[in-house]
């Protein structure tokens, strides 16, 4: 995984940003996607590299929150095009200890798709929409009977997942479907990350009480 | 909740979190391999671990379609453009959308801080109208004053038919200039020499 900067000490300065010890303040960027958001915000169409890299992700939140394929593409449509019109106001807080693979052009990125899924549920709202059916996509299509048992295994555990509160199931999605770090997931949720630690948990836990009681 | 139950769930959320590291990045052998590892995330709560397995294998990652990939990474491309077009250009303007209520939202702005935004937005439009609204209103009654104060010098024919009309019906004579049949056969050069 590139790494764009990290030659010497770094101390994160009072914004989040990293500078070096030596060299009177500069900034060392730890994000991984600096190279790309440098390249959008000199070109914007350079962008369309930084959407193939979180355009499954963007879309997968979106789908497990909201269940449904045509909503999940309005609010990814909305997420990309709002980051791309947005991309100068976009500012890189990574810290040395996010890790080398910390990205808080991703961060941001979902905290956008956040605010869209937002959106989109309250207008949802006076239109419910059919419960997720997105079981039958990890089924193996061959494997009929097999897949008929893992496709009623995984609607379970989806279910169980849809009835947790707002904040816990975006944990749980952030966690498991985007594999997010819990410092990422604090950071677009707005949380501490011992907050996040004990939401991940207590999710975990009505999880699997949900699930052992079927 | 105490200090002691707090710091014990703390304890195990951090158990929780490590165990998830290790999960997601594939680390976790299966309960028959792990055996007696003596692994600090074997005290886990076996029943939140078989949650997690689960969850690991059943909250897959899902991609869209790629007929809406191509669609949307195409719209991106045009609205690349026209934010290149304008730099190029100097881009001393600025273009700022119109607001359109709840449903469609600024996804940049969180949700709790909706509700100041438009206000925000909607407050120089109100103002820049009030002025407007006052400029021409200034305006128009200037133009009003001028034309009243300002003596009619057009010598329109209605105006100089009111003028002998009126200046008839002093003198007491008949109006004759203006009755009827007979007027047709006079020549207003005719008249003003009567």
């Amino acid at each position: 995984m590139p790494r764009p900067v990290l030659g010497r000490a770094s101390t994160p300065d009072s914004v989040g940003r990293a500078t070096t010890a030596g060299s009177s303040g500069r900034v060392a960027h730890l994000d991984r996607d600096r190279a790309l958001v440098e390249e959008a915000r000199r070109d914007p169409l350079r962008f369309d590299a930084l959407y193939r890299r979180y355009l499954a992700q963007v879309y997968s939140y979106a789908y497990h929150e909201l269940g449904d394929h045509h909503e999940a593409e309005d609010a990814t449509e909305r997420t990309f095009l709002a980051a791309l019109a947005g991309l100068g106001r976009f500012e890189e807080r990574a810290r040395p200890a996010d890790g080398e693979g910390a990205s808080t052009f991703r961060v941001w990125l979902f905290q956008i798709a956040r605010n869209s899924v937002s959106n989109q549920r309250r207008g949802r709202r006076r239109h419910p929409v059919a419960p997720l059916e997105a079981a039958a996509l990890i089924a193996d299509p061959m494997d009929v009977e097999g897949g008929a048992t893992q496709r009623d295994e995984a609607a379970a555990a989806w279910r169980a997942v849809g009835r947790l509160p707002a904040d816990r199931r975006q944990a749980l999605v952030l966690r498991f479907v985007d594999e997010m770090s819990t410092a990422e997931i604090a950071g677009v949720l707005g949380r501490s990350e011992g907050a996040v630690r004990v939401l991940v948990h207590r999710a975990l836990r009505a999880v699997a009480r949900d699930l052992g009681g079927r | 909740m105490s200090l002691v139950d707090r710091d014990a769930a703390s304890s195990e959320a951090l158990l929780t979190d490590l165990y998830l590291d290790a999960l997601l990045a594939g680390a976790v052998l299966d309960a028959t391999d792990r055996g007696a590892s003596g692994d600090p995330s074997d005290r886990l709560d076996p029943a939140a671990r078989h949650a997690a397995d689960r969850l690991r294998r059943d909250l897959v990652r899902v991609h869209p379609s790629f007929r809406f990939e191509e669609r949307l990474a195409t719209r991106l491309a045009e609205a690349a453009m026209a934010m290149r077009v304008p730099a190029a250009a100097g881009a001393e303007g600025r273009v700022v959308p119109f607001r359109t209520p709840a449903y469609d939202t600024d996804p940049l702005v969180p949700a709790e801080a909706e509700d100041s935004s438009p206000r925000e937005l909607t407050r120089p439009l109100l103002i820049g109208g009030a002025l407007t609204s006052a400029a021409l209103s200034i305006a128009g009654a200037a133009l009003v004053a001028w034309r009243r104060g300002r003596p009619s010098r057009s010598g329109g024919p209605m105006v100089r038919a009111a003028r002998a009309a009126r200046s008839a019906r002093i003198s007491g004579a008949t109006p004759r200039a203006l009755s009827g049949p007979r007027r047709t056969s006079r020549s207003p050069r005719t008249r003003r020499l009567d």
